[in-house]
Formats: structure tokens, sequence, C-alpha cells
């Protein structure tokens, strides 16, 4: 009789995945730090990645008295509750922009045959070490927000900011997992994944009541970086009549976030039949 | 070059990229100046024109040689880099004329982009003939300071083995320092003084700032000399860390 025990995944409950995601995680930080000078560059990347997009919103807020009807303080919260949420979507979603990768080099042969679902597996890939700095950036921009913003917090407007973004996070993982689709047939996909994260880096900062309703419908619609931090800002700076869509929409962001992302998880795995391993 | 060609995916995404950042950053500037006429002793079009030519800058960098699997550290994880220094073409040259075919190709993207912005009066025409031909005097040197600052970079693997953050980190540092996120002119003064140390600018502002006439035709001397001093430092650095490099290869595995 062999001495091989099998162990088998009963339906763990949420401890044991925490745990298990715990432990992952700990080991992917450990495979990261073996390239100590490539660690260390990457907690700063994040900051310096982020630092410079708000350096560009910051340059022009001092030299520009406003932004389309907006304040300048109103202009950094957009700014902030973006940064944020990109942190955390850093922290926890990125890996999925990379799919197009892992299936090139071959890993998604490898996350089909193992015991954990798939999508799972691709987040816990390895860990984002940019994260850090993302989240820092944010958390610092925020900061200097909130001194800026003359505004009247309550409790509700507290638990809408964090709703917000974490809606955001989800949007752009949503974003993101809408995109690892064709990744599994591509793997020029990697090239888009990024673009998505320079649009939203770059231009999810402002009010997009500045731009031709057309685009402005666009970016709320069928590129929906508009829920990410501009909508969900336009509630708590009371900005919604600019917003060109109904109040309650506006208002909804944080759970259209989650239900984007939902919908989004749930085709990317109806869409998995479609996957083709670059080995043929 | 050709191997943006082998999945049209890379191409059609270069294109919709290019368009819809230049669509963007005009709406973007139009709208900063609904409410003054001037800012950092730049008008709307002025303005309007050096962000956008800076956009089309960015697309230079268009190649994609990650996908390809063909950077210069994705070689050095995978061994093939030994590849580099066994052909009859020195590794040095090889990485030159790589770099020239690159360009060539960003350039047709920049170029297009630039004639079909010029054409629909998005953009202004240079200020006069001698700034036009200054700013291609200077672009051209520009890009020579460009070339050598991203060799250094790629080189740096050598002795890190990977380089991943570094090359992007590069990158970002270079948008903002050359003026490709923001024009220069908005930055604050002692922003100015300190990057007026640095090579970066010579890459994209010392043109751009020509080109709408933010800067007198009369300078270029001064800005010409500047970047070939540049020029020929960092040929000298990258000459060195060449032979350096050259003789502690790692392939891993042994």
């Amino acid at each position: 009789m062999s001495a091989l025990t099998v162990y088998r995944d009963e339906n763990p409950g949420l401890r044991e995945q925490a745990g298990l995601y715990r432990r992952i995680t700990k080991l992917n930080i450990k495979a990261q730090a073996a390239y100590r000078g490539e660690f260390v560059l990457g907690l700063v990347f994040g900051l310096v990645w982020q630092g410079s997009m708000v350096l560009f919103a910051g340059v022009l807020l001092l030299r520009f008295p406003g932004l389309g009807g907006w304040k300048q303080g109103d202009v950094l919260l957009i700014a902030s509750m973006r940064l944020v949420s990109h942190g955390l979507y850093v922290a926890t979603f990125a890996n999925i922009s990379r799919l197009s990768m892992y299936v090139q080099e071959g890993r998604m042969d490898g996350f089909l045959l193992r015991p954990l679902p798939v999508y799972r597996q691709v987040l816990l890939t390895q860990f984002m070490v940019p994260a850090f700095g993302d989240l820092l950036a944010g958390l610092g921009i925020f900061t200097l927000a909130l001194f800026r913003l003359d505004l009247a917090w309550t409790p509700l407007k507290v638990l809408y900011v964090v709703g917000g973004i974490l809606g955001g996070m989800l949007v752009e993982a949503g974003v993101q997992t809408l995109l690892a689709i064709p990744a599994l047939r591509f793997t020029g996909m990697f090239t888009w994944a990024n673009w998505v994260d320079q649009m939203i880096s770059t231009f999810g900062n402002y009010p997009l009541n500045v731009l031709p309703n057309p685009v402005r419908d666009a970016l709320t619609f069928a590129f929906p970086v508009a829920f990410i931090a501009y909508l969900p800002a336009a509630i708590v700076t009371g900005h919604t009549a600019s917003t060109g869509i109904p109040l309650w929409l506006t208002a909804g962001a944080p759970a259209i976030g989650l239900l984007f992302f939902l919908a989004s998880k749930a085709a990317w795995y109806r869409s998995l039949r479609w996957y083709s391993s670059v080995g043929g | 070059m050709l191997s943006e060609f082998y999945e049209w995916g890379r191409v059609s995404s270069t294109l919709v990229m290019l368009a819809t950042r230049a669509a963007l950053t005009y709406w973007l500037w139009h709208a900063l100046y609904a409410s003054t006429t001037s800012s950092a002793g730049l008008n709307a079009q002025q303005a309007t024109t050096y962000a956008m030519l800076g956009v089309f800058y960015i697309a230079f960098r268009t190649v994609n040689r990650w996908a390809a699997r063909d950077t210069m550290v994705q070689h050095m994880l995978e061994g093939t880099i030994a590849y580099w220094f066994l052909r009859p073409v020195s590794p040095r040259r090889y990485y030159c004329v790589r770099a020239c075919g690159d360009l060539a190709y960003g350039a047709c993207w920049g170029a297009l982009a630039y004639g079909v912005c010029l054409t629909t009066g998005v953009i202004s025409p240079p200020v006069s003939t001698r700034a036009a031909l200054a700013t291609l005097a200077t672009l051209a040197l520009g890009l020579v300071i460009l070339y050598y600052l991203k060799l250094l970079i790629d080189l740096a693997c050598f002795w890190t083995v990977v380089n991943f953050q570094l090359v992007i980190m590069y990158e970002i540092v270079q948008n903002v320092l050359a003026g490709a996120l923001v024009p220069l002119w908005f930055f604050p003064g002692w922003f100015a003084s300190f990057d007026r140390l640095l090579p970066f600018q010579g890459t994209l502002n010392v043109p751009l700032s020509l080109y709408i006439g933010r800067t007198p035709v009369s300078q270029l001397g001064g800005d010409l000399a500047v970047q070939a001093v540049w020029i020929a430092v960092l040929a000298a650095l990258s000459t060195l860390v060449w032979r350096r490099a050259a003789a502690r290869v790692t392939v891993l595995g042994g």
C-alpha cells in the first residue's frame, strides 16, 4: 500500500480560503523578493507611475482655476478616489490583465488542471509589488484632497466614498476581465490591457463633462471610466446636474461596479471553452 | 519591426490608442483654456499643439517587443542573449539596427498622425520655416539621446538579470521630464531648473518649444551644443557599459 495521501477539496469555508490566499500571496512575495533590486524598484514604480499622473493633474490644477465647473479640491477628489481604487485593483485583480502573457507561457494549461477555480488561480499567479506604491500615492492624494475640499462630511457620505472606491476597483477589474476573454485566444491582447490601464490612469482623473457629449457617453456606457471615480465624486461634491445621466444611475455607481464585475466574470467563465493552448 | 504585423491586433491597437489619446488630449486642453486665454506664456493653440505632438512622440516607442518576446531582459532570462554574441554582427550594431527599425516604424505612425492633425487644423504648423528646420535638427539629436538612454537602461539587465520595473519606470520618468505628459512650461521654476541639468528635455521640450515659437530660433546654437554634449557623454558611457556587459554575460542555467 502506498503512503501517498490524497488531499481532497471539500468545499473549503471562508476561513480556509482566506488561509490559502494568505499562504499563496506570501509565497508570491517571497518569489518576487528573490530579485532584490527589482523588488525595491517595484515598490517605487507604483509611486512613480501614479505620482506622475498626479503631477499631471496637479500642475494643470495649479495653472488653471478649475475644470468644467469643478473647483480644484473637487477634481482632486476624483483623482484621489481613482488612485485608491486603482491601488486596490492592482493588489487584488491586476493579474487578469496579464492573462495573454500567461497563455503565451503555457501557464493556463496548468490552471485548468488544478483543483481551484481558474479565475482565482489567475489572480494569484504573482503578487503585484507596485500595488504598495499605488496605494501609498492614492492615500497621500486622498488626504490632500480632504484638506482642499469644502464639504460637510456625514457618516453616509463617508460610507458612499468607501463604496465608490470599491465600486471603482470592480469596474476596472470588470473591464480587464472582459479584455481577458479575447486574451484566451490572442496573445497580442496585453497591448490592449496596457492601453486601458493608461487611459484610465490619464483620463480617469477629470470631470468628464468637459468632453463633447458623445465622448462623455462613450466613457460612461461603452468604456465605463465614468463609474470609477467621476460619478461617485459628482454625488459627494454635488455636481450631479452635469453628468448627463439620471441621478439614480449616478448614485448607483458603486452597485453598478459590482454588477458589472460579476457579469464580466461570468462572461469570462463562459468563454473558457474558447481557450486555445499556444502549443496546439 | 515586421514582428508588429504578425498579429494585426497590435497594429489596430496602436491605431486606436493613438487616435483616442490624441482626441482626449485635444478636448482636455481646450477645456482647460475655456476660462483663460494664456497660461505659462502659451495660448490654447500652442499648448494643444505641444501636448498633441507629445502624444505622437510617445508613439515613437510603439513597437511591442515584449509581446514578441524580444526585449533584452527576456533574452537574458531565456538565455537567448548568448546568440547576440555568437552572430557575425556585433551585439552593439545589432541593437542599433533594431532600434533604427523600431524608430522607422514608430515614426510612420507619428508622421501619419501629424499629417492628419495638421490638415484638419487640430494642430498648428511650425511658426516659421526656420523654426521648422530648427525643430527637425533638435528632434534628430533628441532621438539619438533617447536611443542612448534606452540602451543604458536595457544594458542594466546584464547586472540585475531582471529589469522589468526599471524599463517601465524609465519610460514614465522620460515622459514626465521630456514634457510628453505636460508641457514643461507649466511646471514650477525649480522643476524646470532641475530638469535643465538632465538630458531628457533635449529629447522633446527643446524641439517642441522651437516648433510652437515659445523658444526663439536664435537659441538654437545653445540648444544644439547641449544636446551634442549629452550625446558625447552618453555614447562614451554606453561604449564602456557594452564592454563590461560583454565580459559578464550570464546565461541562466549555466
